[in-house]
């Protein structure tokens, strides 16, 4: 408990590590997650340090692990993500690993090559046999036409060409040729308007789309290709056109002059064809054994060389000591743990076998430690609340404790509803009851991890929401009639206050609870149900809940106050109990903890039969400053003089605040000043921790103790600065007195969020649940299903979820501003060890893949 | 009043230009990355800023072009992110970014297919920003005409052809002015589209272009010296789109030698300053060196103001720039030139750690 209320104590230790064994303690360390280190060669670059082969290595070995984990991928072989927790493998074993890999590597490297090449070249011939194919109907259509020209078995239009006629063409040993092959489909306009372009026309081109995807061998995406035949004269245009297929990346194949060379062609290709697809398997089914031997090992691996690199991280931040036979490390370490500390590096030597053991000693320091507060499941979650505000300072009290009841409760001030309470409560704990079910735990949607890390304050919040909704009497906005009304109608008929007419003629009547036998007594929890079917129900609880709202703070406010004792007493600031703690108190309490009184004395003294004469607080509390209490009846005899003596108290407490701590820091150092003061500090630099604490509180006792001695103990050396203090004293209490006021008002969300979640529950069902309700046809009971179902949905989306987030987000608000800046400075730094637990544990976290 | 709606259409790639501008390599990286002593811890530190995994992911040995090329690559990445999601005018905001890389890559292929150079072996040394499908049948042209009318009449560069038109034999002297030519339509065409655009675009974009025009007429007139190019000739070339348009212009098209260029320069502030002859105690700077110092200052300015296309353009050249750095330092560590090695570009100094 008192590690929760202030965290742990910790200590600098500095490790010494034999170089043989140090990569055990470390991995062993590693394992427990105890210690954080520090980096004792800052101004040492990442590529001069020690270790820096070793991390190269490692990162040599994620590489092929990357490339292992990305083919296995592509294989669709499944992952076991297990949960084997392999340890750091040792130095001797890294080199087996590294071989292993690197075989791997080069054996999937050759297989896959093959495989390409070999898809490559049946997508070649696949496209051959395709063009073959498709090309034969040009050549079919072409030679359709040709009973019209006469000899010639070419096109027509270059006839009429009178610049350059067949015969011309001839005589300068032109002679016809052929190119096809296949192009993108996406590419085939830009290829043929610049094959037109360049060629001025003297190029045929006929094309066709292939009907089949075919796998493009760069990018593995099915495309759509077209065959093409171009048809041209002469050699200079063939060159041309050839540089033409290349630019637009055609895949050329010859052109059969023949129909007989092309039905062997297609023959020959087809017998290829089946034989590279026999290859083909056989060479799939390797790569695919070689795949699966790999991804048995492969998460085994990749964890192992994790840690290894890890290892190495850590023991570049150490340096050796002079006789270069040990490594020295520095390491924040929770006084408790370090006994577990000792034996974890007891154990490390003994796995490495070296004969020096290696040992823990602990160094005084200056340096304000880390903050570690321990937590478990139940209390990580209200830490997180806290450290959103910021991370406590060391030592410090820490507010989350307190937060883990006051949190749900004033959520379920302003949530408060049984039936809502009901479900919030239960679907929390569906949470916590399959916590340990993988699939929840382990999910990627953000928005469902922030819920399930906060199972426990949900479930908490729901809790506390049944308990605010029996006492506000609230289910679904209707209220519980458990015990019996108190207040009793028939009786105001017996008194003969009401006539039988009175009910037929009047729409509203009035009970008086005057009248004996009207009102029998409080009902035994929370508010009487007879409230909601009265038409002054909303008056009567928005009174109730403002005074509540207002009492709530106010103790809320104090406690926080009260818990900066702790703070002084712990870090031997008394001054600050006088001079802070009290006058900030008796303000709070003057001032707005005689208000608290004044509404329970009011509730305690008028009862129903002289509430005509019960006075206003709000005007007593204004006649109260302005100090004339004159015009009004007294509450109590002397209230008048008790009231003029609050307020000069809380008057007076101002300037104390003010002026009370520098004054005094200000006496310290000038007016009391004794050589004795150092001494102790000079004594101190050379003894450990304890007695340091020994030696302040000896000081204390001597009279002569230091102002501002913190654990840090630096302060004593910082210059003292009068103005520098008194400013920051002046900002604080003008802060904490106008806080005052406006803290107390700010607690009002408390009812206004009450009163926002009753108003439009009450709203939902009269305008959803009310009209279906009051259909009493048969259809009625049809029409019931789909109304519920939309109340339902309503109820869920708008009444859980955005008016819970909006409570939640108020009682944020009130824990972070209200309550914790009376006491929390939180400007601590987080403890964040050294643990291989820490690590990413999943393949798509460690940027392999 | 485009201010208003900007946020509709670009909101999210200016955003995303900004945040990749982050991972602009600060001034500590490169006092660290000048501390390396192998490729090897080059990469080491790479890994530590925003390149990340990029040089290990490679199984072949590490060199200076792998480590260019990788650069290259992740700059082509970034910049086809933001292009396929780029609405207009955003869009053709970043294709007439990639035109001057078009412009560079025909040339490139057209003096390659001089040299009798294959097409193959050219390919993989176009800049990939300024790649097109027709790229390859480059070649083919005989004159700039036949280049223009057969090839590059599809491309976007055809709008820049104009001038360039002539039935003049294509030689390297003749590619080189052609790339200029090129150049000058290029850079007048960008120019008028950011005055245009108007509004911040304009008042960003239009000391750059300036900047750029006035650099390519400095370094044309340079490089004259000592070629048969006619004054005339010269005159033709240089971009007017320039702060040292006309008048300036006119005096350079006179100038011989290099002491009446600087004489031209002293009369424009900016430019002086580049002229300069160094102080003898600081190191030696090239005039392209500096040049690029000026360029990269202009190029921060961009990222001053909010609403405008102009730091799409700033981050690519300043990643070039920062890519060029890399290649450097890179080249100093392999060649153990250990006293140049300070001879980068710093990018955002000081300004921000």
């Amino acid at each position: 408990m008192s590690s929760l209320l202030r965290g742990e104590e910790m200590c600098l230790a500095q490790l010494f590590l034999q170089s043989g064994s140090s990569y055990d303690c470390i991995s062993e360390l590693g394992e427990l997650g105890l210690v954080e280190f520090r980096d004792l060669n800052p101004s040492v670059n990442a590529f001069q340090r020690k270790h820096v082969n070793e991390i190269k290595k490692c990162e040599e070995m994620e590489r092929i692990l990357g490339y292992l984990l990305r083919e296995v991928k592509r294989a669709d072989i499944s992952l076991p993500e297990g949960d084997v927790n392999p340890v750091a493998p040792l130095p001797k074993h890294v080199m087996a690993i590294m071989e292993q890999l690197q075989r791997l590597e080069v054996e999937l490297g050759e297989v896959t090559r093959n495989k390409e090449k070999l898809q490559r070249n049946l997508l070649e011939l696949t496209e051959y046999t395709h063009m073959l194919r498709i090309s034969r109907n040009f050549v079919q259509k072409s030679s359709e036409r040709e009973p019209l020209q006469v000899q010639y078995e070419e096109f027509p239009f270059l006839e009429k060409d009178t610049m350059m006629d067949y015969s011309s063409m001839q005589r300068l040993g032109a002679r016809l040729g052929f190119i096809s092959g296949l192009v993108k489909r996406t590419k085939i306009g830009a290829f043929e308007r610049m094959l037109w372009r360049v060629c001025k026309g003297y190029t045929i081109l006929s094309y066709a789309e292939v009907d089949e995807y075919l796998d493009d061998p760069d990018t593995r995406e099915p495309t759509k290709s077209v065959v093409f035949l171009i048809s041209y004269w002469g050699d200079q245009i063939g060159q041309k056109v050839k540089k033409i297929c290349d630019c637009y990346h055609c895949h050329v194949y010859p052109y059969p002059s023949s129909n007989e060379e092309r039905n062997d062609v297609v023959e020959g290709l087809r017998t290829r064809i089946q034989d590279l697809h026999t290859v083909l398997h056989r060479t799939e089914d390797y790569l695919k054994q070689v795949l699966m031997k790999a991804s048995e090992s492969v998460y085994t691996w990749v964890l192992q060389v994790k840690k290894m690199k890890a290892i190495y991280y850590i023991l570049n931040l150490c340096s050796f000591d002079v006789t270069n036979k040990c490594l020295i490390a520095e390491v924040w370490c929770p006084v408790d743990d370090i006994p577990t500390l000792r034996r974890a590096l007891e154990e490390g030597s003994r796995k490495s076998g070296a004969t020096v053991p290696s040992f823990v000693n602990r160094i005084p320091t200056n340096d304000t430690p880390p903050t570690l507060i321990k937590t478990n499941k139940l209390t990580s979650g209200f830490q997180n609340i806290v450290d959103a505000y910021g991370v406590g300072s060391y030592r410090e009290v820490n507010p989350a404790p307190f937060t883990i009841i006051t949190f749900p409760f004033l959520f379920a001030v302003m949530f408060g509803d049984l039936g809502h309470g009901v479900i919030m409560a239960l679907f929390a704990l569906w949470m916590v009851l399959y916590e340990n079910n993988r699939k929840l735990k382990n999910t990627r949607n953000e928005i469902w991890n922030t819920f399930f890390e906060g199972r426990y304050i949900i479930l908490l919040m729901g809790l506390f929401s049944i308990y605010t909704g029996l006492i506000y009497n609230d289910c679904f906005s209707k209220s519980l009639n458990i015990f019996g009304s108190g207040w009793n109608v028939s009786a105001m008929f017996r008194a003969e206050v009401w006539k039988n007419g009175d009910i037929s003629g009047n729409r509203l009547l009035t009970l008086d609870p005057n009248v004996t036998g009207v009102f029998n007594g409080p009902y035994p929890l929370g508010i009487d149900p007879i409230w909601n079917l009265a038409t002054n129900r909303l008056t009567f609880l928005n009174s109730y809940k403002m005074k509540m709202s207002v009492i709530l703070g106010v103790i809320h406010m104090s406690f926080g106050v009260i818990l900066s004792t702790y703070n002084h007493l712990h870090f031997r600031k008394k001054h600050n109990l006088y001079l802070v703690f009290l006058p900030e108190l008796l303000f709070l309490l003057c001032l707005f903890g005689y208000l608290v009184f004044m509404i329970i004395y009011k509730w305690l003294v008028f009862t129903a039969k002289d509430s005509r004469h019960a006075p206003s607080i709000l005007i007593h509390f204004i006649n109260m400053f302005l100090m004339q209490g004159d015009a009004v009846q007294p509450l109590y005899p002397g209230q008048t003089g008790l009231q003029v003596f609050l307020v000069v108290i809380a008057v007076l407490s101002v300037p104390v605040l003010l002026l009370g701590k520098p004054v005094y820091l200000y006496w310290l150092r000038h007016g009391n000043h004794r050589p004795g003061l150092y001494r102790g500090y000079e004594r101190v630099r050379r003894n450990s921790e304890e007695e340091l604490y020994l030696m302040r509180a000896q000081d204390m006792e001597e009279g002569s103790s230091h102002s501002d001695l913190s654990t840090s103990g630096e302060r004593q050396t910082e210059e003292f600065d009068f103005a520098d203090e008194l400013l920051h004293q002046a900002i604080h209490t003008i802060e904490y007195c106008l806080g005052c006021v406006s803290n107390t008002a700010s607690y009002l969300r408390l009812w206004a969020l009450s009163l926002a979640h009753a108003q439009l529950s009450e709203v939902l069902w009269a305008m959803v649940m009310r009209v279906a309700l009051r259909m009493d046809t048969r259809l009625g009971v049809l029409f019931l299903v789909p109304v519920f179902g939309l109340f339902a949905v309503l109820t869920v989306t708008i009444l859980l979820v955005m008016e819970g987030l909006s409570a939640f987000l108020h009682a944020l608000r009130l824990h972070w501003v209200e309550f914790q800046n009376k006491f929390y400075s939180g400007t601590g730094v987080k403890f964040c060890p050294f643990a291989f637990s820490l690590l990413p544990s999943s393949f798509e976290q460690h940027g392999l893949l | 009043m485009t201010e208003l709606s900007f946020n509709v259409d670009h909101g999210y790639l200016e955003g995303l230009v900004r945040g990749l501008k982050a991972g602009i390599l600060t001034r500590s990286d490169y006092h660290n990355l000048a501390q390396c002593d192998t490729l090897e811890d080059i990469k080491l530190h790479l890994q530590c800023t925003d390149y990340g995994k990029m040089l290990s992911s490679s199984e072949e040995d590490l060199t200076v072009s792998l480590v260019d090329s990788k650069l290259r690559e992740n700059l082509v990445t970034e910049f086809s992110c933001l292009r396929s999601n780029a609405l207009p005018p955003l869009s053709t905001f970043l294709d007439y970014i990639t035109y001057s890389y078009m412009i560079d890559n025909v040339v490139m292929l057209i003096t390659g297919a001089l040299k009798q150079r294959d097409v193959a072996e050219l390919l993989p040394r176009c800049h990939p920003l300024g790649a097109f499908d027709q790229m390859a049948a480059v070649g083919i042209a005989r004159t700039p005409t036949e280049l223009y009318s057969a090839i590059l009449v599809d491309t976007p560069l055809a709008q820049f052809f104009q001038d360039a038109v002539s039935e003049s034999n294509l030689d390297e002297m003749e590619a080189e002015i052609l790339r200029n030519k090129l150049f000058k339509a290029y850079l007048e065409s960008f120019h008028s589209f950011c005055k245009n655009m108007g509004g911040a675009t304009k008042d960003i974009m239009c000391p750059v272009l300036e900047f750029e025009a006035d650099r390519r007429a400095f370094i044309i007139t340079v490089n004259s010296f000592g070629t048969d190019l006619s004054r005339a000739d010269r005159i033709a070339l240089y971009p007017s789109c320039g702060n040292l348009y006309p008048e300036g212009l006119r005096l350079l098209g006179r100038a011989e030698d290099h002491g009446q260029v600087k004489e031209v320069a002293d009369c424009y502030p900016a430019y002086k300053i580049i002229f300069d002859d160094p102080e003898p105690g600081s190191g030696f700077k090239t005039l392209e060196d500096r040049f690029f110092e000026q360029e990269v200052k202009l190029n921060t300015l961009a990222f001053l103001q909010q609403f405008h296309f102009g730091v799409f353009y700033s981050y690519i050249k300043l990643k070039e720039q920062e890519n060029r750095n890399i290649v450097w330092i890179a080249e100093c560590v392999t060649q153990r030139q250990k006293s140049k090695i300070h001879n980068y570009i710093p990018i955002f100094q000081g300004t921000e750690q």
